[in-house]
């Protein structure tokens, strides 16, 4: 068979990428293995050199093939698979950036930039750790740039790569043609859920945070490499805190992105995507307070460490979960499958076995307390503290990791069938301790304490309890549960807020924990109270007798909302006011007037949920929230019709005169003149005769025109109607009539019957302190890093 | 004995209670006839829609009222009430996966979730 030669195709770009792609896997092989000898040859100078020249160039290449993959999509070089299957030649420059890392390997070349990015930062900061650190990163490097190799090796897939043609991932006989390309005029485009501002910045972030935890992975494994056991720490505990902060705030963007765009009404759904990030932070923060109890106290090495390089395994675990398929029917929001399950199962298999050997072999020599703990210290509850967040951390795992359990014993478990009442009935005693544990600790001193520190710690307890009785009332918790959690919470910010008060002035770098333990009890109150108190406003209040065949418990949670006919929900009176296109969207107008004690209108807004109506997907529904202090009205249409009625009702002629007046279902209308002179008539030919009625429409919404025309040709009426969309009013012209010197104006109602949506509506109190307590912490882990990253240089210039 | 070992007792106890509780809350896959067999029990049903029976939602007379007939892998036929309306792209699901538990001759679903062939686009040839 003769090769086709196929018409306008750009191999030059793919070609430089797939070459960018074995360079920076070459490289990265080079550049661990030079690292390795390196670190065991301290006298040879010249694998140091090699290795950092082949980590350049590795960097050089990894940037080339973000570049290419970049090009590719910005020119729509629909030839390559990954531009086509990912984006679309009317995507927005901002959502041509999401469409970058929309797929598997487009995430993991975002993940391998980040590496690049922390390796040149660790070649300048980590000083004598240089080189072992820098060969386990570039051994993660090696198995991160394999996967996006996509050469068969001895009929085994290696990888899946981005600058794959069109022609090569797909079969069609299109592609029999060799001008099949000048028939793809455009890519499958961007998923609607994606084309979301938080969607631009949420990965990039997630996956910094993902990265990051391989540098205090990479210092606990140089460590037992080195025998160094204690040196680590100071270098490490920036890098901890770095990847805390990071990764919490990419979790919680996330949260933010599928309050904002999602329709499922909530923040967080225990979906086995999200759940497969949170595991590893919870268990980094365990990490982090373990390392620093080692560097305060030299006690709980071991813990600490097998925390640090859970972390990292966890997020290697995490990909696989959310990668392999393996998730299937779990989860909404996993990757498709690309066949790499193998890969990726050595991919963690690799760095779980270098982790346990690496321990193994120095486990005799590892530092070790023989004493017992004294309980009136700060690293004793500190560390049981640790252990309460792994835990936590634990139970999630398990529950998450359900479908592996399925693959491996071949049984059929589903997620609990109310997956917010399991992690409730674990999470929320947890939460507890936790919080509580972040008081007393901080109000306890390191190795000694005085009575000062438990007089103190009952003095918080006390106000707290005053508090948190008036939080219970104010915000209506009936839940002990509940009343529990919000003592926790109010005690840990007294505590925590306690603590600080000595180092306000003058050592406020020291207060960097206090600040994230305020932050976080917060968030824990957030989240608390908007998830307690959550409404679902729109329930049903038709008045309709429901079948009694169903079940009446049910929750009948949508509201269907005809155009024009307000409608009393809750504390409000809502209203479809009409709908509007803009690029792919639909925007339908609600008005929400919020009704007072003696039906007075308190005060009125608008909100405009969207719903695309993707060829693909269906109806994509995108909510629109108003946002309050206290509160915020989520709203999303969940159905609408498929076509709508544009037919016109309820025709009545009524005989007027120029100053007449007639009144229509929403308003009147005044005739102010009738124009013989109508201009826009140059264009319509043989007309003998045409005349304008010039029409004022007032609505209680606005004031608009209309003008219906009345003609005629060859000796035959012609009329020209008048739509005022707004009002939902069609107008004729219908006649003359010269004897009582009046006109004949037909007004027909738009038929609205049709024209309706159907609506969900939740209220969240207090949202806004998830996000407060959000920032707060963040702000909490800034001050730990500078304190932190303070004391590190001390010892490296010392 | 020392404290710690005291705090990891505790510690592996809360880790099994965690495991166990895991497999008390799971829900399983099941058929609609075990589903029959135990009305009191939430089950995963997967399965297929029928599409030569009626798939009735009228949102003018009931917004929240939107029934169905699956057949689940079994072959088993049952028609699926769901409080709700009728999710997006329903009728070109490839499968549905419905959770609740069946009542007098029907099955109240909780929650639907579809598997659609085109949700992340994949797997379609381009047309042309």
């Amino acid at each position: 068979m003769n090769e086709i030669q196929f018409i306008g195709e750009h191999l030059i770009y793919g070609n430089l990428g797939h070459l960018a792609v074995t360079i920076s896997f070459g490289t990265a092989i080079i550049a661990t293995i030079a690292y390795l000898f390196a670190a065991n040859n301290p006298q040879q100078t010249s694998w140091g050199k090699i290795a950092t020249a082949a980590f350049y160039t590795h960097t050089v290449a990894v940037l080339g093939i973000i570049f290419m993959l970049f090009l590719i999509i910005r020119l729509h070089l629909f030839e390559y698979h990954y531009a086509w299957q990912h984006s679309s030649t009317d995507l927005p420059l901002e959502y041509m950036v999401s469409c970058f890392w929309e797929g598997q390997e487009g995430s993991f070349l975002l993940w391998i930039f980040w590496h690049v990015v922390i390796g040149n930062i660790l070649l300048r900061t980590a000083k004598s750790w240089k080189f072992e650190v820098m060969a386990v990163v570039m051994l993660c490097q090696i198995a991160l740039t394999s996967m996006l190799i996509g050469v068969k090796i001895l009929g085994y897939k290696l990888g899946s790569s981005p600058f794959e043609l069109l022609r090569n991932a797909v079969e069609g006989p299109i592609f029999k043609q060799a001008n099949y390309l000048s028939k793809i005029k455009d890519g499958n485009g961007l998923n609607p859920l994606l084309q979301n501002y938080w969607m631009v910045i949420h990965p990039p972030t997630l996956f910094f945070g993902f990265a990051t935890t391989i540098v205090p992975f990479a210092y606990a494994i140089a460590s037992l490499w080195k025998r160094d056991f204690t040196g680590w720490i100071k270098p490490a505990l920036p890098w901890g805190l770095i990847s805390v902060m990071v990764l919490g705030t990419g979790i919680i963007m996330g949260g933010f992105w599928a309050y904002e765009s999602l329709s499922f009404g909530g923040y967080w759904a225990w979906d086995p995507v999200e759940n497969a990030s949170l595991v590893p932070w919870l268990i980094l923060i365990a990490g982090v307070h373990v390392m620093i109890i080692y560097k305060t106290t030299g006690n709980s090495l071991i813990v600490g460490m097998i925390l640090i390089m859970a972390t990292f395994l966890l997020v290697l675990y995490a990909t696989f979960l959310t990668r392999s398929g393996i998730l299937g029917n779990a989860s909404v929001h996993s990757f498709t499958d690309l066949g790499m399950s193998g890969q990726l199962l050595v991919f963690l298999f690799m760095f779980i076995i270098l982790a346990i050997v690496m321990l193994v072999l120095r486990w005799k020599e590892l530092p070790r307390s023989s004493k017992d703990e004294d309980a009136y210290t700060r690293e004793f509850w500190m560390f049981i503290g640790s252990l309460v967040l792994a835990i936590s951390a634990f139970q999630v795992f398990a529950t998450t990791s359900l479908p592996v359990v399925n693959k491996i014993f071949g049984t059929n478990w589903a997620p609990p069938s109310d997956v917010i009442a399991h992690y409730n009935k674990w999470q929320m005693p947890l939460a507890i301790l936790i919080a509580i544990l972040t008081g007393v600790g901080q109000l306890l001193k390191y190795k000694t304490n005085t009575r000062k520190a438990l007089i103190s710690i009952l003095t918080q307890a006390a106000v707290a309890i005053v508090l948190s009785v008036v939080a219970m009332f104010a915000f209506e918790l009936t839940n002990w549960f509940y009343v529990g959690l919000m003592f926790a919470a109010v005690y840990a910010i007294c505590a925590n807020i306690a603590a600080m008060l000595p180092y306000i002035t003058g050592k406020l770098k020291m207060t960097g924990s206090h600040v994230a333990h305020v932050g976080f009890a917060i968030l824990l109150i957030g989240v608390l109270v908007s998830s307690a108190n959550k409404r679902v406003i729109s329930n049903n209040q038709s008045g309709m007798q429901l079948n009694p065949e169903f079940d009446a418990q049910a929750n009948m949670e949508h509201v269907f909302l005809e155009r024009g006919k307000p409608l009393r929900m809750d504390q409000y009176e809502i209203e479809y006011k009409g709908d509007s296109v803009n690029w792919v969207n639909n925007y339908y107008q609600v008005r929400y007037k919020k009704i007072g004690a003696d039906n007075k209108v308190l005060y009125e807004f608008d909100l405009f949920p969207n719903a695309q109506i993707n060829p693909k997907m269906g109806l994509v529904a995108n909510p629109d929230t108003k946002h309050y202090i206290s509160h915020d009205v989520f709203t999303y249409v969940s159905s609408v019709p498929k076509e709508k009625s544009t037919k016109f009702v309820h025709e009545k002629t009524h005989e007027v005169k120029p100053g007449d007046t007639i009144y229509t279902n929403n308003g009147y209308v005044i005739l102010e003149r009738v124009n013989s002179n109508v201009k826009e008539a140059t264009d319509i030919k043989n007309l003998s005769l045409l005349i304008a009625a010039e029409l004022k429409v007032v609505t209680l919404d606005g004031v608009y025109q209309a003008s219906p025309m009345y003609g005629i040709r060859d000796n035959a009426e012609v009329k020209f109607e008048s739509i005022v969309e707004e009002a939902k009013l069609r107008f004729r012209f219908m006649g003359v009539n010269p004897q009582t010197q009046t006109i004949s104006i037909e007004v027909a109602e738009q038929d609205t019957s049709g024209d309706y949506i159907i609506m969900k509506a939740i209220v969240f109190p207090w949202i806004n302190l998830v996000w407060a307590g959000t920032i707060i912490m963040i702000v909490g882990f800034l001050l730990a890093i500078w304190r932190r990253l303070q004391e590190y240089k001390r010892t490296a210039e010392a | 004995m020392k404290k710690i070992h005291i705090v990891v007792i505790v510690l592996i106890a809360l880790s099994i209670g965690a495991i166990l509780s895991t497999y008390g809350d799971a829900s399983t896959y099941e058929g609609f006839r075990v589903a029959a067999e135990n009305p009191e029990k939430e089950y995963h049903v997967v399965g297929v829609l029928n599409k030569e029976k009626p798939r009735l939602y009228n949102p003018q007379e009931n917004a929240n009222l939107f029934t169905f007939y699956l057949i689940d892998e079994k072959g088993v036929e049952s028609k699926v009430v769901y409080n709700a309306p009728e999710p997006a792209d329903f009728e070109r699901s490839e499968k549905v996966v419905i959770i609740g538990q069946m009542r007098e001759g029907y099955f109240q679903a909780n929650k639907i979730l579809l598997k659609c062939p085109s949700k992340y686009n994949e797997g379609q040839a381009p047309k042309g």
